[in-house]
């Protein structure tokens, strides 16, 4: 099932002077078993949007629909922890969230607060382990004398490890170096493949070219695009409208284009327009 | 944590805005001093007018300023048990069995309610209408006579500003911290006493972690740029007094020898 999202408003501090509305209705549909992007400046309301989808947050007006769950505004809800389970939410820079004496014991933090026991936990935590490309042998160190990517890892997996349906990631490569941002991103493709739904906030159009199926560009709290990937990447405008730096290929496109150089839109990888190119100047001769 | 009133600037445009920080903190003090001399309910009815000048002038509502009280409101009602179980004198007002309720009770706890909520929205009026900078600022040149005998005044300052600009980054950072945890299933509102412990564990152990990691890249920074508290420095800002602010201290002086003369003659 789709995530719904109709008509979602939320204005923090209602009331007071301090009064700010994030999101001005949003109407967006995401694809169940896609990885979907949601790109935007800072502020555009991308952090808050992300915090409805598992109930942090709840809408002033409008609703969401996800995994089953409805979230109304003024809901008061026991099943919200449900929610969270189905839900995971990693938030940016997921490291600072540790705080166990153990790696093992801080992975095994969330499914022991979502009811596991403490067997159940530790067979968890040795299953999620290799998935973020850590052995056992990590276990019974302390996470604070980890770099600070292995860091990100083990927080990340201590959201793994409640294996939730839907996985939210807010700017999970940021700060890490391009290595270690491709491994991650690898990670959240693999878990898509095993039929998770992934959505990413990402400043990165790199990654949003190469590892996402949809996009959604917020901007000042509405919801400027959404479509898929490709026919994003062939508006170059788009991005240009909103201050995004569009990835290395499509600023190629565009400098050539700009040259008299007849590149066709749906030309979005190196090999098809080098073909292009090659063409053109065989022509040319 | 977004609606805590206490202690947050509010840019208002008002004529207490615009008044000298000096002045504001003296005036702060008097009045405080006011607050504990026992006047009775006439001194407090004096000092409340004081302060309704104040916050009339300020631009601030009302609902703001008694929202900043919303965190004692659980230290009221437990201050009203106390003395209700504890303060035996007076008459007695209500009985039910064995047991009464006296008069001294109510009247001891509303005078300490009393006096809370003065102290409160008479701070509140000062930090939300002064800029944390202006009221350091305002605070060093108070101490500087005071530096000939050992007060450091500037590191003093230096210490309260860095404090009160911490103040937000610190609920913005423990908010943070409570989403992720409460991601992970952690729930602050339910659940056992040990998952409780637990729930605040969970918040504190990354709080100080990442208040060590600022504090030391702040140190840092501040070194790299040439820091040094012992060396003279000039002012971007420079503080003037004027009608009003003399005149605002000359109110709550009145206010305060009023209170004196009450206290005296009662």
């Amino acid at each position: 099932m789709s995530i719904k999202v109709n008509k979602l408003e939320h204005i923090y501090s209602k009331g007071t002077p301090f009064e700010y509305k994030a999101l001005q209705g949003i109407d967006l549909e995401i694809r169940e078993g896609k990885v979907t992007a949601i790109i935007g400046e800072t502020g555009s309301g991308k952090s808050t949007l992300v915090q409805h989808l598992n109930g942090l947050l709840i809408p002033t007006a409008g609703e969401l629909e996800i995994c089953g769950f409805k979230i109304l505004p003024l809901l008061k809800n026991k099943d919200i922890k449900k929610l969270r389970k189905e839900v995971g939410l990693v938030f940016q820079f997921p490291e600072y969230q540790l705080f166990e004496e153990t790696i093992e014991r801080d992975i095994a933090f969330g499914p022991k607060n979502f009811g596991a026991t403490e067997e159940e936990a530790k067979e968890l935590v040795k299953k999620v382990l290799p998935l973020v490309g850590l052995d056992e042998s990590y276990l019974e160190r302390s996470p604070f004398e980890l770099s600070g990517g292995q860091k990100r890892r083990i927080a990340i997996a201590g959201i793994l490890v409640l294996d939730p349906k839907v996985l939210v990631l807010d700017e999970p490569a940021a700060g890490l170096d391009p290595k270690g941002a491709s491994d991650m991103m690898d990670l959240f493709i693999r878990l898509n493949k095993e039929g998770k739904t992934i959505i990413l906030v990402s400043h990165d159009m790199e990654h949003v070219m190469k590892y996402c199926d949809d996009v959604v560009v917020l901007d000042d709290g509405k919801v400027k695009h959404a479509s898929d990937v490709k026919t994003f990447f062939e508006h170059p405008e788009w991005m240009v409208q909103i201050g995004i730096n569009p990835p290395a290929i499509i600023r190629l496109k565009m400098m050539l284009q700009e040259k008299g150089w007849n590149i066709p839109a749906d030309c979005l990888d190196e090999d098809t327009l080098l073909e292009v190119i090659r063409k053109q100047v065989k022509n040319h001769e | 944590m977004n609606n805590v009133a206490l202690g947050r600037y509010l840019p208002l445009d008002s004529t207490i805005h615009k008044m000298d920080p000096r002045a504001k903190i003296a005036m702060m003090f008097m009045i405080i001093v006011a607050v504990f001399i026992p006047a009775g309910f006439y001194g407090y009815a004096v000092i409340g007018l004081t302060i309704l000048l104040c916050l009339y002038l300020s631009k601030l509502k009302v609902g703001y300023a008694l929202r900043s009280m919303k965190p004692m409101i659980i230290m009221m009602v437990f201050l009203l048990i106390v003395n209700v179980l504890v303060l035996k004198t007076g008459y007695p007002l209500l009985t039910i069995g064995k047991f009464s309720i006296y008069s001294d009770a109510i009247f001891q706890t509303l005078y300490i309610v009393i006096r809370l909520m003065l102290m409160i929205i008479c701070t509140t009026i000062l930090t939300a209408t002064t800029k944390p900078l202006d009221l350091t600022l305002g605070i060093e040149k108070i101490l500087k006579p005071f530096e000939k005998i050992g007060i450091p005044g500037h590191i003093i300052a230096m210490m309260i500003s860095i404090a009160l600009r911490f103040i937000p980054t610190l609920i913005e950072e423990t908010q943070r911290i409570m989403n992720a945890q409460a991601s992970r299933g952690v729930d602050l509102e339910n659940g056992k006493l040990k998952e409780k412990i637990m729930a605040v564990l969970s918040l504190i152990v990354p709080l100080f972690i990442s208040s060590f990691e600022r504090a030391d890249q702040l140190a840092n920074a501040m070194e790299a740029r040439g820091y040094n508290p012992s060396h003279p420095r000039t002012r971007y800002k420079v503080l003037k007094m004027t009608t009003i602010d003399y005149l605002g201290m000359v109110v709550s002086a009145v206010c305060l020898i009023v209170c004196i003369v009450i206290g005296v003659v009662l």
